[in-house]
């Protein structure tokens, strides 16, 4: 076989697996830290600091990491349109 | 026959085209999150036509694939021979749809189109070596990067978002797994915005390459804005149309596929297919979900692959191609007879398409054919709790053995 761009079939596969993996990983810390908010979310509401602390820290967490993951689905997006990217 | 009125035959039948695929294809993007509870059918569906239209305009690469690098230079492409390559397609294509056998539209477009080539001009008119790589290549390739990116992910999702049994009874939490349902809504339109890019472009692909050999436009560089806009609105016509086959999803293979399990699959299916499209590789959409979901059935703990079914699936893709271009080949030898063999090929394909449609409209009922090929996909994979059910009576029976044994030990 002449010729065939084998790098292209390795920046596929390679960008597939990080994009994928980051996207997947960083809802996944999301849900993580959503969660952990949620569990203090009663304690909180009773007027304990610390639970209060911890809930506010988890969703900043939470928020953060939903951010980053849409951000990298933007970014995806955004190098496969040519007429942008180019 | 005026070569203009093929042209504007063979744009008909391409939209007509477009319009199958998405009637087809509406299931891979949507049928996870319906299935687990992500989005009701109906809006479900209205995303997905949407994210479709959206898709088509991201890039023309894929399209340039079929103009551009399909067909050797210098071959003098006919519009009987296009027109030839489609009906072949769609022949091939109906036909499977109407037995059930897995398939995939986009290879049976391919495949027509190569077999018609090879009947007019050999096999010197087939630009191979850049099949190879753009078509042949990807089509094995991709579905298995879906489905290891999907394994990977689905484990990924799990440990992060696992909890020690003693910390669930402690703090009386859940794992929160039920949040990926939101995660679907996005993901799952990123799968419809990744089909109607790859998908769509195949149809401007086609009707461009038309376009040269009728003359209306010197060579396929270039995809003309009207190209886009009817294959864009034509896949999300039928995506929209295709809606109603969704709401049997429910209750199939693919329900044992849990909100984390969903959202790794479909966001491994939509990179994938958006990073392959990117480089003009023209691959099946449906046979990279179908990877995506026998990746994440096995990603879950106790997932069991059967690969007696996986075999079949296997041996249908390879099959699609080969068969396709056989179809497309003979529908070129019946152009090659003249206006009378190209009328011929285009009252049997519209014969078969009209015969198929009834009798399937007739059989609308019956639940023994697969909605989708993703769905045969989901029953590739054994989960967890399938193997129990599976086991339980064997189980039983064995307790009730022992417990036998031990009283007569007592005694």
């Amino acid at each position: 076989m002449v010729n065939i761009d084998w790098n292209a079939f390795i920046t596929v596969f390679v960008s597939a697996i990080a994009f994928t993996t980051l996207i997947v990983a960083c809802f996944s810390l999301g849900v993580r830290f959503l969660t952990n908010a949620q569990n203090s979310a009663p304690k909180a509401r009773k007027g304990n600091s610390k639970a209060q602390q911890a809930e506010s820290l988890n969703l900043v967490g939470a928020y953060l990491f939903f951010a980053v993951c849409l951000s990298a689905l933007g970014y995806g997006i955004w190098l496969i349109v040519p007429f942008v990217s180019h | 026959m005026d070569p203009l009125f093929i042209v504007g035959l063979v744009v008909a039948i391409a939209l007509f085209f477009d319009f199958t695929n998405g009637f087809h294809d509406t299931a891979n993007a949507m049928a996870t999150p319906i299935a687990t509870g992500a989005l009701r059918p109906k809006v479900a569906v209205g995303i997905a036509a949407l994210m479709n239209l959206a898709g088509a305009f991201l890039s023309t690469t894929v399209a340039k694939t079929i103009s551009v690098d399909m067909i050797n230079p210098g071959v003098n492409i006919t519009a009987q021979m296009v027109f030839a390559g489609l009906t072949g397609a769609i022949l091939w294509n109906l036909t499977t749809w109407f037995l059930g056998l897995p398939s995939s539209s986009s290879h049976a477009l391919f495949g027509g189109l190569i077999g018609s080539t090879m009947a007019y001009f050999g096999a010197e008119g087939v630009n191979f070596v850049k099949m190879v790589e753009k078509v042949f290549i990807p089509a094995l390739f991709a579905p298995v990067v879906a489905g290891l990116v999907a394994f990977t992910a689905t484990k990924v999702a799990y440990i992060i978002t696992s909890r020690s049994q003693a910390e669930r009874k402690a703090k009386d939490i859940s794992t929160g797994r039920q949040k990926f349902k939101v995660g679907q809504i996005f993901s799952s339109s990123l799968v419809a915005l990744s089909h109607g890019t790859n998908d769509a472009q195949k149809t401007m692909g086609v009707i461009t390459l038309v376009l040269v050999a009728g003359g209306v436009q010197t060579n396929g560089d270039h995809v003309q804005l009207w190209v886009v806009l009817s294959a864009a609105i034509a896949i999300a016509l039928g995506t929209y149309a295709g809606g109603w086959r969704i709401i049997k999803t429910l209750g199939t293979g693919l329900s044992e596929i849990k909100p984390p399990q969903g959202f790794a699959a479909e966001v491994s299916t939509g990179i994938t297919i958006l990073a392959s499209s990117k480089f003009g590789f023209a691959l099946s959409t449906t046979q990279v979900a179908s990877g995506s979901v026998i990746g994440v059935g096995l990603g879950r703990k106790g997932g069991v692959v059967r690969w007696g079914k996986a075999g079949q699936i296997f041996t249908g893709w390879l099959l699609t191609l080969p068969a396709a271009g056989l179809v497309g080949a003979g529908s070129a030898y019946l152009t090659m007879q003249g206006d009378w063999g190209l009328i011929v090929d285009c009252i049997l394909t519209f014969a078969v398409a009209a015969a198929i449609f009834t009798i399937s409209r007739r059989n609308k009922v019956s639940s023994t054919n697969l909605l989708s090929e993703v769905e045969g996909a989901s029953e590739v994979v054994l989960s967890a709790r399938q193997i129990q059910a599976n086991a339980k009576s064997q189980k039983k029976a064995e307790a009730k053995a022992k417990q036998k044994g031990k009283k007569k030990g007592k005694k």
